[in-house]
Order: C-alpha cells, then structure tokens, then sequence
C-alpha cells in the first residue's frame, strides 16, 4: 500500500502540488490524470524521493519514505519508469536490465529477475548486447519498465509511458504490466495525459487540476460518465 | 636513425605518463564534469610521501604501494570533503576549487618536504639494454614504467566494463538522476572515481620522478601534456586520452630531439591549440560538440 497525504510541494514561491492525498492499494492501478501543469510529474519526482516536499507524508507499507534519499526510497521497494523513458543509452540494454537491482544482496535471485524481463519483454533479448541507444521508442519503454521489475518493486510509478508510442504497442505493454500488478501484488501509480489509454487498465483514477486533486473516482465509472470525461478529460 | 629509435623509446615512454594522467583526467571529467587541475600537484605530493617512507630505511617497493594508497586516500577526501559541497552549483566552482588544492598542495609541500629539488629512486637501473652489441635505447626502468602503466589501464578496464562497481560507476556517470531511483549510491560512486583517478595520477607522478626530480611544481608541465593528450582525445574517450597523449609524448621527443628541448612545452601548446581549432570536440569524440 502506498499512501500519499497532504503532499504539498513548492518551486520557490510557486505551489505545484496542494494538500494532494491519495492511496493505491496493493494489486491495484492507481491513474492520475490531469493536462500538463497539473503537478503530475511532480508527483511521482516526490514520492521517489527526487523533490523534497514542503509538508505531507509518503508512506510505503508503513514506512515514511519524506526525508529520505532517491536510492534509499529505490532500496525500500519503489520503482520510478521516470517520463521519457531514462534508460541510460549508452549502456547495453542488459546493462541497464542488470542496473535495476544491482543494489540487492540476493544474486541468484536477481539472475532470475533478469529472465523474467527479457520473457515479459522478448524484443529485448535480441538486443541485449546492443547500446540502449539503438532501441525504438517502444522497446525503451519496455526496457524502462522491465528494469524497474528487476528490482522487484513494492510499488511501481509510471510517469506518461503512452508518450511517443504507437497505440497498439502501448495495449500491449499494459496489458502485460497489468497481469503482473495482480500476480506481484504490486501498488502502481500510472500519470498519464492519455485519459482513455490508463482508465482502460486502471482501478482507480484521480484526476489532478492546478496541483489540486479535482476529483476521485472508479476508472470504470470515470470513462463511463459522459459529463465527468468531458468536463476533465476532454474526450 | 638511431637518434629517430632514440627519440621514439623516450617518447613512447614520457607518452605513458601522460597517458595516466590523460586518463585520470578523463575518469574525473566523466564522472563529474571538471578538469581537476590539481591532479599533478596530488602527484607530487603522494610521491613526497614516497620519498619521506624511502628516506626512512623502507624500501622502494613499500614506498610505491604507500604512494598509491596516499593517491586513493587524497583523491577521496578531496572529493568528499571539497568537491561534494559545491557538486550541485555551477562546474566552474568545483573548477576553482581544484585549482585552490593546486596552489595549497604546490604551498604546503615546500614546507613539509623542504624547498630544495630532490631526486627520486629508480628502482631499476636507467641505462639503457645493451642486447650483445646492439644498444636497445631503452632501460629496465622505461620497461617498468610502460609496463605499470599498461597494468594499470588494464586494471581499470576490467573494473570499469566487468565488474558490477564500474557498471555502478558508469551509470552515474552518464546519469546520476536515473541511477539515483535505481538505488545507486551516486555519491559513493563519485568518492570512488576520483580515488581512483588519483591513484593514476600518483603512478604518473612516481614514475616521472627520477627524470623530472621532485619539487613541488614538478608536476605541472607533465599535467599540461597529460590534458593536450586528453582533449586531443575527445575528453570522453579513455582510449582516445591514451592515444592523444602517446601522440603527444612522442611530437615532444621529436621536436625536443630535432629541433631544441626549449621548445618541447611550446609544441605542446602548439598540437592543442591546432586540435582545438580543427577538431574542438577532439579526434575521438562521440559526441557533436563540446563547449570549450
């Protein structure tokens, strides 16, 4: 379970996040939606520890996560897929497969870790041995997405993995991603611009307007009301 | 053409050291995008150390593993303590800073060490390999200071593209925001890195020591072709920096050889200058462009 409470973030004297609170479950698909503006990236930057919060809490299965350090909030269990993929281009695409839970004691496990992304992602592994840099939008993504796995994540954020993607291959991606929130019990919280594409996959939905959470709701009963979609959403 | 053999022994040889200095210039910039100026100076004084161990009745070898140890030791607490505090200002500062170490480790070491230019052991001789009659223009001491270097740059290529350190290492260097949510301690890696680099310049600075003597700004000229050689490789490639400085060790030998040793430092400045007019991003840069 991760809950966010009363997160509130400032640039300076600029609120981008206000009083934002909300939960994710554990094997569930929390999306936050919203235009670009509305905080979201700032959002995910914060629980991962890479913005400092002016007041709230994050807490991850209980454990406050504020105040503590990107790689110490990684070492707890969260996985970032931060926005525009971030693998490293140019590392090998193993590198950066093996670079996802390089911190962790257990090896052998990690070996098993690996395998287990290159056979959700198979495109990968013919190209493992080749520099990240020479991967198609689509393969990064799954390459980002298989690399937050290694690490075995608690919690999983995903910051916009729709952007530059083919709608065909993104189903895909989340709909494997989907099998394994319910398989690994994972908490995902999914920021999206892509409104139809995450309340496609997602339980719940909150909806972020100037920093502010303008509305909560079932992402089934979101899509589904006509007025709701049109007045947030825009589709 | 035996003063061309002669001269292209002592270049190759003199390019060596450059060579680790190029290098350690090259891990540093990578890691954290700065020119440690101080890296000569760190040098010297690691090997002052040597001297003071060595006058002390301990032998060369034991001297030669404390200098390398002392180049970890200076190259981490100079990271950790002066360049960490300033890591999320403007580079220039880090820069400055490493130019203050310069000028503090060039002010304390006549006063530790004494003023007076000292020479430094061999642990090998310096005359030249005679095979029967033949004269080889080469002494056990150049072969040993090819060879350390050699084993150094293999070293260190095996930690950095076998071991899972050096992935760590890499990817925080190429991006340590990423590699920060991936639960890589970036700053230990940074610590380790200039430890790292130091302990290249400490080699260079031993092995130079009996041709140059020792004095606290023995460093500087060896610094200044050790960068020529950096830049001419790119700044970002390790194999570029050993190539640009083997490239400028041996125009030094050729032009010191042939046309006068005054004017060996001005070549230096010469093959830089050209390499920044014709090629600014360097002979073996990946990258578009770079500013200068």
């Amino acid at each position: 379970m991760l809950e966010i409470s009363d997160l509130t973030v400032a640039y300076g004297g600029v609120i981008a996040l206000d009083r934002v609170s909300l939960s994710v479950p554990e094997g569930s698909i929390t999306a936050v939606l919203g235009a670009n503006g509305a905080g979201k990236t700032t959002l995910v930057r914060t629980v991962s520890g890479l913005v400092t919060p002016r007041e709230g809490s994050v807490r991850l299965e209980g454990a406050e996560l504020v105040g503590r350090t990107p790689e110490a909030i990684a070492r707890l269990g969260v996985g970032h897929v931060p926005e525009g993929h971030g693998i490293i281009s140019e590392l090998t695409v193993d590198e950066n497969l093996r670079l996802g839970g390089l911190w962790r004691r257990d090896r052998a496990d990690q070996r098993v870790a690996i395998e287990e992304a290159y056979e959700l992602f198979p495109p990968l592994l013919a190209r493992c041995a080749m520099p990240a840099a020479n991967l198609s939008g689509g393969e990064r993504q799954m390459l980002s997405i298989g690399r937050a796995l290694v690490a075995r994540p608690v919690a999983l954020l995903l910051d916009e993995p729709s952007l530059g993607l083919a709608t065909a291959l993104l189903a895909q991606i989340m709909e494997r991603l989907s099998g394994l929130v319910a398989e690994r019990r994972l908490s995902v919280l999914l920021i999206e611009q892509n409104a139809r594409s995450a309340l496609s996959v997602a339980d719940q939905a909150v909806v972020l307007s100037l920093g502010r959470v303008a509305l909560r709701d079932r992402a089934d009963r979101l899509a589904s009301d006509d007025a709701l979609r049109h007045a947030y959403l825009g589709f | 053409m035996r003063l061309f053999a002669i001269y292209t022994v002592a270049g190759v040889v003199n390019g060596m050291v450059y060579a680790a200095v190029a290098l350690a210039l090259v891990m540093i910039w990578r890691a954290t995008r700065i020119i440690n100026y101080a890296q000569g100076a760190m040098g010297m004084f690691t090997t002052y150390i040597a001297l003071v161990v060595i006058q002390h009745g301990v032998g060369y070898w034991a001297a030669f593993a404390i200098a390398l140890a002392a180049g970890l030791v200076l190259g981490a607490v100079t990271e950790r303590v002066l360049i960490r505090p300033v890591e999320s200002q403007p580079p220039l500062n880090a820069v400055i800073l490493s130019l203050g170490v310069l000028i503090l480790l060039e002010a304390v070491a006549p006063m530790l060490f004494g003023g007076q230019t000292q020479s430094f052991p061999a642990p090998f001789s310096r005359i030249d390999i005679a095979a029967g009659s033949t004269q080889l223009y080469i002494s056990p001491f150049d072969l040993f200071s090819i060879g350390a270097v050699l084993v150094a740059m293999l070293v260190l290529f095996v930690v950095f593209q076998r071991t899972s350190l050096g992935l760590r290492m890499r990817a925080a260097a190429f991006n340590p925001e990423i590699s920060r949510i991936l639960g890589i301690r970036v700053g230990r890696m940074l610590t380790i890195g200039w430890a790292l680099a130091a302990l290249l310049g400490a080699l260079a600075a031993i092995l130079a020591a009996p041709a140059i003597f020792l004095y606290s700004n023995n460093m500087d000229e060896v610094l200044v072709f050790g960068f020529t050689g950096a830049i001419i490789g790119g700044l970002e490639s390790p194999v570029g920096a050993v190539v640009g400085a083997l490239g400028v060790g041996l125009a030094l030998s050729y032009v010191s050889g042939y046309v006068g040793s005054d004017l060996a430092p001005l070549g230096g400045l010469v093959m830089l200058i050209a390499v920044l007019m014709v090629r600014p991003q360097g002979l073996f840069s990946f990258r578009g462009h770079r500013q200068v």
